[in-house]
């Protein structure tokens, strides 16, 4: 995903001068060819995401689209200040981009795992989350980030995620991405998860149940139409790799409430149980909760009710 | 402009009017900071008599000078300032932190004409400047930008990453105003957090820098005429300055002046100015 998302923006920068790279000292081996190439347009800020975060608000101010590349939560959670007061309040167009969601950087540890950042970039006014699934997503994604003047947060796996989509998705602003069609039910992701919910759709399917899986890469602009046809349907999951407090599943549910629409909704998201559990992303997935066997008992206990 | 006025062109008649304005408006609406505001105040009337290269005429304009008041608290001085040079109307300053106002009690950006960025949190300003004045030295852009600082806001970090960035990149656009008046919230900087050696903190930074005295504005205008580098001016100031018991005094960091404050006040100012 990551290298997607720096191709497409290369390429983009290339026709237009105005787009700024910003990295806070990472990057290593993915950002040498947006260097090289246009070393005019990328700044290596150094270590001081702070500043660095205050520095693209005011470059930005200036009439670039300034993204900003870090990893984990320093892009985010260590310069949430100058998010909220230089980006949001001013308005002013800094793209701010995570690599490494959920647990992208799973062996690295807590300080490396990216759980609570929808939430509270969610929580700040002007910004638009935007979560893409797959590299085909990302590529989309990014040019139409590059095309808007909001306030955004990108958040992006790491690399080597697979295709979700099996026929290249049609990315529209505020809308839900169908990857497969279903009559019984619905599982909707956010991210590279998507693997593990078009997984638990596969073995509903083995129980006889026909369920549709869907990206849902807008989480500040909910797609309430196909929300109101799959409530309709049967139950809907909400699948996540982020704390249940305050993520893509509030988010679902927040608007649902506000639609006032009825149906069965659940939500699959980190536990947190063991801040300190070390292991590969897959397996802090499965033991935080994320997991196939949780989503089926999760839809069968939702289709009994 | 609703009401087209005659701007100064002298900054000690500017910094003088903008006192009394300071002083009404922080009475009027019982607010803090009246200290604060009578500390920066000179500097900020150099900046807008030509120092800077700002003007109700060209706020607008693409190379105009870009001032950054990032002591977001001294919002009196600015508010005062910039209604009387022109940027809006004067009768804005007796709103100053009512009901649906335009100015509130830290500085407002929005719908509020020359203010460039709302502060309020320290330290958001000099990094904010910094990514202004590296996009224009960058491009090739014309324009300085100068960021007015209060002491204590350099306990914040950002100062000091800003700092490097700057110097790594040789910004010869950006200037530093420290208005060092030595109090800050609760006490006095050097019993809170030394910052003492100050200038050479700066220097060693690579800034090119001068301490002046905050009040004189031929020095402050010589000082903020020619940069070779990144600048840091300390300007050497005295919290409260030009009304006596407010002077040095870390209650009039909060206390609101009150009827009898000002006309007190006003008195001495029309004495001492």
């Amino acid at each position: 995903m990551r290298d997607t998302f720096v191709k497409t923006l290369l390429e983009a920068a290339k026709k237009d001068r105005n787009i700024i790279l910003m990295t806070g000292d990472l990057g290593y081996g993915v950002l040498d060819t947006f260097e090289k190439e246009l070393p005019g347009q990328f700044i290596n800020s150094g270590v001081n995401e702070q500043a660095m975060m205050g520095m693209a608000a005011g470059y930005a101010s200036t009439g670039k689209r300034v993204f900003v590349y870090s990893i984990a939560n320093f892009p985010t959670l260590r310069c949430l200040e100058q998010i909220r007061n230089d980006v949001c309040l001013m308005n002013n167009p800094v793209v701010v981009v995570s690599v490494g969601a959920g647990y992208g950087y799973g062996n690295q540890g807590y300080t490396h795992h990216a759980l609570e950042d929808i939430a509270i970039l969610r929580a700040l006014p002007n910004m638009e989350v935007i979560v893409p699934a797959d590299p085909a997503e990302t590529a989309q994604l990014t040019l139409s980030i590059i095309a808007s003047k909001r306030p955004t947060y990108l958040r992006l796996g790491k690399s080597g995620e697979p295709a979700i989509h099996t026929t290249a998705p049609k990315v529209s602003h505020g809308v839900i991405n169908e990857v497969c069609p279903g009559k019984s039910g619905t599982l909707i992701f956010a991210g590279s998860v998507g693997t593990v919910a078009v997984a638990a759709a596969k073995e509903l399917a083995g129980q006889g149940l026909s369920v549709a899986v869907a990206s849902m890469p807008f989480v500040s602009t909910i797609d309430m139409s196909y929300l109101k046809k799959a409530l309709a349907k049967g139950p809907v999951i909400v699948i996540e790799e982020h704390s249940y407090r305050g993520g893509v599943g509030a988010a679902v549910l927040e608007a649902v409430n506000a639609a006032n629409l009825q149906g069965a909704i659940g939500l699959i998201a980190a536990d947190q149980n063991n801040l300190s559990q070390i292991g590969d992303q897959n397996f802090l997935r499965a033991v935080n909760g994320i997991n196939v066997e949780n989503i089926i008992k999760k839809f069968n206990a939702l289709v009994a009710n | 402009m609703s009401n087209a006025v005659t701007a100064f062109t002298k900054a000690a008649d500017l910094a003088l009017a903008a006192r009394h304005e300071i002083i009404s408006m922080t009475s009027t609406a019982k607010a803090s900071h009246v200290a604060s505001a009578l500390s920066v105040v000179d500097i900020l009337s150099v900046l807008y008599t030509g120092a800077a290269n700002i003007s109700a005429k060209n706020m607008d304009g693409a190379d105009r000078d870009i001032v950054i008041l990032s002591k977001g608290h001294s919002a009196a001085a600015l508010y005062s300032v910039l209604a009387l040079q022109g940027f809006f109307p004067k009768d804005w300053l007796a709103q100053y932190c009512n009901n649906d106002a335009a100015l509130g009690g830290h500085v407002t950006s929005k719908g509020v004409p020359g203010v460039e960025l709302s502060t309020g949190s320290l330290g958001h300003g000099l990094p904010y400047g910094l990514g202004i004045a590296m996009s224009r030295k960058k491009s090739g852009a014309k324009g300085r930008v100068f960021v007015v600082m209060s002491d204590g806001e350099c306990d914040e970090g950002t100062t000091w990453e800003s700092a490097m960035i700057a110097n790594h990149h040789g910004l010869d656009n950006l200037v530093v105003i420290v208005d060092r008046n030595k109090i800050q919230s609760l006490t006095f900087t050097e019993d809170t957090l030394k910052l003492e050696p100050f200038a050479d903190k700066w220097i060693a930074f690579g800034w090119q820098t001068e301490t002046i005295s905050g009040h004189d504005y031929s020095l402050l205008a010589a000082g903020l005429s020619q940069q070779s580098g990144p600048k840091c001016i300390i300007a050497d100031t005295t919290k409260g300055k030009g009304v006596d018991f407010m002077e040095n005094s870390v209650l009039w960091h909060y206390k609101p002046p009150s009827a009898d404050d000002v006309n007190k006040a006003f008195e001495q100012l029309g004495e001492n100015y």
